[in-house]
């Protein structure tokens, strides 16, 4: 809770730091062929109310099964799992969940992919609305000129950023991101980071974004939780004490950016053998 | 063609005459050429059929294309065929339909619900392999000698491979993709409607596809058992009466409507599924 305050404090946010997600010893465990392989260990964490806060580790070690837990995708073998005070027993449908694989729907276009969760009953948004919201985020992830383009007839990373399109044109509370813009380019990564902030700022989101990008992790989150190889656990958790809203072209030259690194870097140094972009 | 035979042969100059450098062979890998080949081979058929010597006995047994085309001809003119083809083509498409609702419509559900597929299977894989033709006569004292017993027929060796079709591919389904709308608040129907159908397609068209031909071909075996009109019974009729000439004109129908089929079906398909690649 102390950590929690100081990070919302620190974001300098007039919202009350209530405490949105928190896992309290959630364990994961797999049956893998009759053996059992431990992927989690106990966790505990707790993320405020439209905290951005970062996992970060080595591959394979338990960062997507947090966020599966999260998004009631998975049940924890042991623990719990809160959000907004209550359990977690099912697919939770307060949060938009950016998996590490693209799931756009081959049979339609790209368009007509990010326009899907506003057909849904649930947010029924009349037609020429619609469009008008889907142009606006075909232009914000930069796929303008790509509306009637299949999936299969766009890159990888193309195909990310129409994920990221349709996750986002819904304005989730909370935003679940699994390694969004692993397949980018660095000057296109920038420009995502970027329209990233601004959005879950002026949306007020929720975040919780794995990444094994330390420069990514350091540039947009208020906390970032160091996990350790697997079966994870929590390792440290550091505030990120840069001042928001952050120039995601320049934070990176600063003093702080380069201090915070450092102190990440040790942390994760005797983990991270290979697999990562830093 | 002449691919396969250069690739299996196993003498070298095999590949060489087949495969290798001659014009023949150059003309034969352009569309146009093969086109015109295919022309060729039938213009060449035909006319060793027409004008090939034969004896009096022979001429009654082989008939000629003249002959057909002129049994044709009048068949066009006078009506015969439209009747009798259009017959064929009501029983079927009727038993086509039924079959395909059914089979869609159960094999979506037997899709959504796995636990009925298990108990329910070994029923479905007997029916599936039996040969439905078997079941004609059955339908006949059932259902009478009329339409309703060759459209039940059709329908039922229809359901069969649509329904195994359907199941399979809602069963393919990418679990992920549902998952993330169900995080978006898709309702279950909404699941069905946006997901499962559309991955189902492709597989579900694959059914219907190869259901035609066994709709045409059982369409015809009933009517070769017990008939007053349709394509099966023009041949029968002729056949009975030594009249080759009509029952190859028969056919001759026959083939059309076949290649016309598979034809339309196939363009259908690359239409509907243009976003596979």
């Amino acid at each position: 809770m102390d950590r929690m305050t100081r990070a919302a404090a620190q974001a300098q946010r007039s919202a009350p730091a209530e405490t949105k997600i928190r896992l309290v010893g959630a364990a994961k465990t797999f049956r893998v062929r009759g053996s059992e392989l431990e992927a989690l260990r106990p966790v505990d964490l707790e993320v405020g109310r439209e905290e951005f806060v970062a996992l970060v580790g080595p591959s394979g070690c338990g960062k997507s099964t947090i966020l599966n837990l999260v998004a009631g995708l998975m049940a924890p073998s042991a623990g719990r799992v809160l959000y907004d005070g209550q359990e977690v027993t099912g697919p939770n449908r307060r949060v938009g969940y950016l998996t590490q694989k693209d799931t756009l729907l081959p049979w339609r276009a790209t368009a007509d992919n990010i326009r899907i969760a506003l057909e849904l009953k649930c947010r029924a948004t009349p037609r020429a609305e619609a469009s008008e919201r889907v142009a606006e985020m075909m232009d914000l992830v930069g796929l303008k000129g790509f509306e009637h383009h299949y999936p299969a007839e766009l890159s990888g990373g193309m195909r990310k950023r129409a994920a990221l399109a349709r996750t986002l044109i819904y304005e989730p509370e909370t935003l679940l991101m699994d390694e969004p813009f692993g397949a980018l380019d660095a000057q296109l990564k920038l420009l995502m980071l970027d329209q990233l902030q601004r959005l879950t700022q002026h949306r007020r989101m929720t975040v919780i974004f794995v990444t094994h990008d330390l420069g990514e992790a350091i540039t947009l989150a208020d906390r970032i939780v160091v996990i350790s190889a697997r079966p994870g656990r929590i390792r440290a958790i550091h505030d990120v004490r840069l001042e928001r809203p952050r120039d995601v072209f320049k934070v990176r030259f600063t003093e702080g950016f380069a201090r915070q690194h450092e102190r990440l870097w040790d942390e994760l140094k005797d983990d991270i053998a290979k697999g990562t972009d830093v | 063609m002449a691919e396969p035979v250069s690739a299996s042969a196993p003498l070298a100059f095999a590949g060489n005459r087949f495969g290798g450098g001659s014009a023949l062979a150059r003309t034969l890998a352009t569309p146009g050429g093969r086109i015109g080949a295919r022309f060729g081979l039938v213009a060449i058929l035909l006319l060793t059929w027409q004008f090939a010597p034969a004896g009096r006995a022979t001429q009654f047994w082989l008939s000629s294309p003249s002959l057909i085309a002129g049994t044709l001809w009048q068949w066009i003119a006078d009506g015969t065929l439209w009747v009798h083809l259009g017959a064929t083509l009501q029983v079927m498409s009727e038993g086509y339909v039924a079959g395909c609702a059914a089979g869609i419509s159960i094999g979506i559900l037997l899709g959504l619900f796995p636990r009925v597929h298990r108990v329910l299977s070994p029923f479905l894989t007997g029916f599936y392999a039996l040969p439905k033709i078997a079941l004609a006569p059955l339908f006949i004292i059932l259902l009478g000698v009329g339409d309703a017993s060759k459209i039940a027929l059709v329908a039922i060796t229809v359901f069969f491979l649509v329904l195994t079709n359907t199941i399979d591919g809602v069963r393919d389904v990418d679990r992920d993709i549902i998952q993330s709308l169900t995080l978006m608040g898709a309702t279950r129907m909404e699941v069905i409607r946006k997901v499962l159908l559309w991955a189902a397609l492709p597989w579900i068209f694959m059914g219907m596809r190869i259901a035609v031909r066994y709709a045409f071909t059982n369409t015809l075996l009933a009517e070769l058992i017990g008939a007053n009109r349709g394509l099966g019974f023009l041949i029968e009729y002729h056949s009975g009466n030594f009249d080759i000439t009509g029952a190859y004109a028969a056919i001759v129908v026959l083939v059309l409507c076949s290649v016309l089929m598979t034809e339309l079906l196939t363009r259908l398909e690359t239409r509907v599924s243009r976003w596979r690649h």
